[in-house]
């Protein structure tokens, strides 16, 4: 559905991405797994557009897909942001519903997944980061785009969220939306992702199903963190 | 599976982004504090204004001579919205980097620029708050105007409505020169300070054009306190008004181009000068047909009709060589009365400031210095009068034209008031202040904050009684 190659971004002499190259497949998780710094966010940015790319390609079902073009087929939330703080949540929810002409069932599905009832009514700078986190990926699951990309998406959830996440992003995901997800918890990866992409130092080091990358790496019981050591 | 052809961004309501906008407009404090500020420099204007106005029509009011002299809209009018040009040089510049920084810095950019609406929209919905933040701030002025015709004030509509318009026009320049700060910026700190630079530079460029000729003259006439100042003198014209819209519209589109982080830098900049290119055609095109309309009551900017329609025959070019240094305050009033009256009427007018100096002090032993020689299809006359009662006929006479006869027309009759603007003083410094700082509380929500709070402990207070 998605290909990706020989994609590169450099910021003077520093290569933040070199030839990368990956694909996503239709009703897929595909989780980037890589140290911070290796170039997880740069890469999610470069493939939605938000950031120039410095070489490579990228084409959506076998079509070049041009920077300008990405909005129509991907969505991408971002890591660390608290938009429009002073904001209800209702309001932001609202406005992305309006803006993507969602149905009020898929945003009322969408807040009752994320139980994001009770903060309704909040400014979003007053959320807990749990809930900030939740009101990201609410806005990622209103908008309607076949491809959606999160950075982090259970940075600031607790053991129990984080399950409840997984269950939406996966229910997302079998509704044949595609997701690529960058993950720094690898015990998260490997139990929500169907393939992995391991990056390091902006190269991709590893791609496939978590038996086939135990296999390349040697280590037939391994656990990802043991496949990644010996891959990067 | 949706293919990329199935764009999800093709009907996305224009009116859903403006509703975002001007709720962000309303969350920031920069709004409000601008409205509070503005209404505290509003009141003081329009004491001063309405103070020194009263002073001059003590004698006026007995001597109808000199109550002509006595324009309200000089005396009230400009100076009270004077404080709305000092908040909008100073203040509004703050007010719109905050729509464009502020997003940037608290990441909602980066889900703006993915949602169905182009950078174009984006910008375009965060100008439509700028204006209705302007709007905001011209009622504060408008108000002080209310208060004049309440102690029996006379307004010029028309001259007060062209001077509303040249308050608008310069607004919406400062706006998309904020936009352009804060879009190309990195963080708002920046896009301020060259917001403030560009802003404070056009008041250095008037301040080094004051009695200078040539280039720097030159120069500043693109100022745009000086686009400002020809509303202030009561003029519509169609050239300095049409090229700030477009120079506006230009610095906006540039803004949009700089906004999208995805651009490299090579495509922002030959957007940005494919953009200059063509604001800089359409700004030649307007300015090479120029119109002027006198919207004063007292038609101070024209002369009377039969002269207007006796100078706009001169088919030929009218030489006009003034022997005055820049600062000379003959040739001040030489301009104001007569030269620019001409440059806004006679077809092919060509005017030349011969001075070997700024000042002139030194050249009055020219005996020269302080001519003005008028040359018409090969006749020429000198003058040393700087006054239309007499530089007109020597024109005419050279034009061949016989000397129109002036209608007889009511001169302006001019109108004195001695008032006080202390009752007014009570709704800038005080009601308007406070009305609009609980506007900011209720649109804060800080009035259910304070309700909720009271409530609970009410509540502890029982439970602790129990």
């Amino acid at each position: 559905m998605l290909e990706i190659s020989g994609l590169g971004r450099r910021f003077g002499d520093v290569a933040a991405l070199d030839n990368v190259g990956l694909h996503v497949e239709s009703g897929e998780i595909l989780g980037l797994v890589g140290p911070n710094g290796s170039g997880k966010t740069t890469l999610l940015e470069v493939v939605c557009g938000l950031q120039p790319a410095t070489s490579g390609n990228v084409t959506w079902q076998g079509q070049a897909l041009p920077p300008e073009r990405r909005k129509d087929v991907m969505f991408y939330v971002p890591d660390g942001i608290t938009p429009w703080p002073e904001h209800k949540t209702s309001d932001v929810l609202g406005f992305f519903a309006s803006s993507f002409a969602r149905p009020r069932d898929v945003t009322d599905a969408v807040i009752d997944g994320l139980a994001l009832g009770p903060v309704l009514h909040k400014r979003i700078g007053a959320l807990s980061k749990g809930f900030r986190r939740r009101l990201l990926i609410a806005l990622g699951l209103i908008a309607p785009h076949p491809l959606l990309l999160m950075d982090e998406p259970f940075d600031g959830l607790d053991v129990r969220h984080t399950r409840e996440v997984a269950s939406l992003l996966r229910a997302t995901a079998s509704g044949q939306r595609s997701l690529l997800l960058s993950i720094h918890q690898l015990v998260d990866a490997e139990r929500i992702c169907d393939r992995l992409v391991l990056l390091s130092d902006g190269r991709v080091r590893g791609e496939g199903r978590i038996d086939e990358l135990r296999a390349r790496a040697g280590l037939a019981a391994g656990s990802l963190e043991d496949v990644f050591l010996a891959l990067t | 599976m949706r293919s990329p052809e199935t764009s999800i961004g093709g009907s996305a309501p224009f009116s859903a982004l403006v509703g975002k906008e001007l709720r962000d407009l309303a969350a920031g404090r920069a709004f409000w504090v601008t409205l509070v500020l503005l209404a505290l420099l509003v009141g003081a204007s329009f004491e001063q204004a309405v103070s020194l106005y009263s002073e001059a029509s003590r004698a006026a009011v007995q001597t109808p001579l000199l109550a002509r002299g006595l324009s309200p809209f000089d005396g009230v009018v400009v100076p009270t919205f004077g404080a709305l040009y000092l908040a909008a040089t100073f203040l509004l510049p703050f007010v719109v980097i905050r729509m464009v920084g502020a997003e940037k810095a608290n990441g909602g950019l980066k889900l703006m620029l993915q949602m169905p609406y182009s950078p174009m929209a984006v910008i375009g919905a965060k100008l439509v708050a700028a204006l209705v933040a302007w709007i905001a701030m011209a009622l504060i002025p408008m108000s002080a105007l209310g208060a004049w015709l309440l102690m029996g004030g006379h307004l010029g509509s028309a001259e007060t409505v062209n001077l509303l318009l040249g308050h608008l026009l310069y607004a919406l320049a400062i706006t998309g020169i904020a936009m352009l700060c804060a879009a190309a910026s990195d963080n708002p700190s920046t896009a301020a300070i060259l917001a403030l630079a560009a802003t404070i530079g056009f008041w250095v460029l008037d301040f080094a054009a004051a009695g200078q000729g040539g280039i720097v003259q030159a120069l500043a006439g693109l100022s745009l306190t000086q686009v400002l100042r020809s509303f202030e003198r009561g003029l519509l014209s169609t050239a300095p008004a049409l090229a700030a819209v477009i120079a506006s519209l230009g610095l906006v589109v540039i803004a949009s181009v700089w906004l999208h982080s995805g651009r490299a830098l090579a495509r922002k900049v030959t957007l940005t000068a494919a953009t200059v290119a063509c604001v800089g055609v359409a700004v030649v095109a307007v300015t090479t047909v120029p119109m002027h309309r006198d919207m004063t009551e007292d038609h101070r900017n024209s002369f009377p009709p039969s002269e207007t329609a006796g100078l706009r025959r001169l088919t030929a070019p009218l030489y006009v060589i003034v022997k005055l240094a820049p600062e000379d305050p003959r040739l001040v009033d030489f301009e104001r009365g007569v030269l620019g009256k001409l440059r806004r009427t006679v077809p092919r007018l060509r005017v030349t400031i011969e001075s070997e100096s700024r000042t002139g002090l030194f050249e009055t032993s020219d005996e020269h210095y302080g001519e003005i020689v008028l040359r018409y299809s090969g006749r020429e006359s000198t003058t040393r009068s700087t006054g239309a009662g007499e530089v007109l006929p020597i024109i005419f006479e050279l034009a061949g034209i016989a000397q129109p006869v002036l209608a007889a027309s009511p001169p302006y009759p001019g109108y004195p008031l001695i008032a006080q603007a202390a009752a007014s003083r009570m709704w800038f410094f005080a009601i308007l202040p406070l009305l609009i700082v609980a506007m900011w509380a209720w649109n804060a929500g800080l009035f259910d904050r304070l309700r909720a709070a009271t409530g609970s402990t009410k509540s502890n207070a029982t439970g602790e009684r129990a």
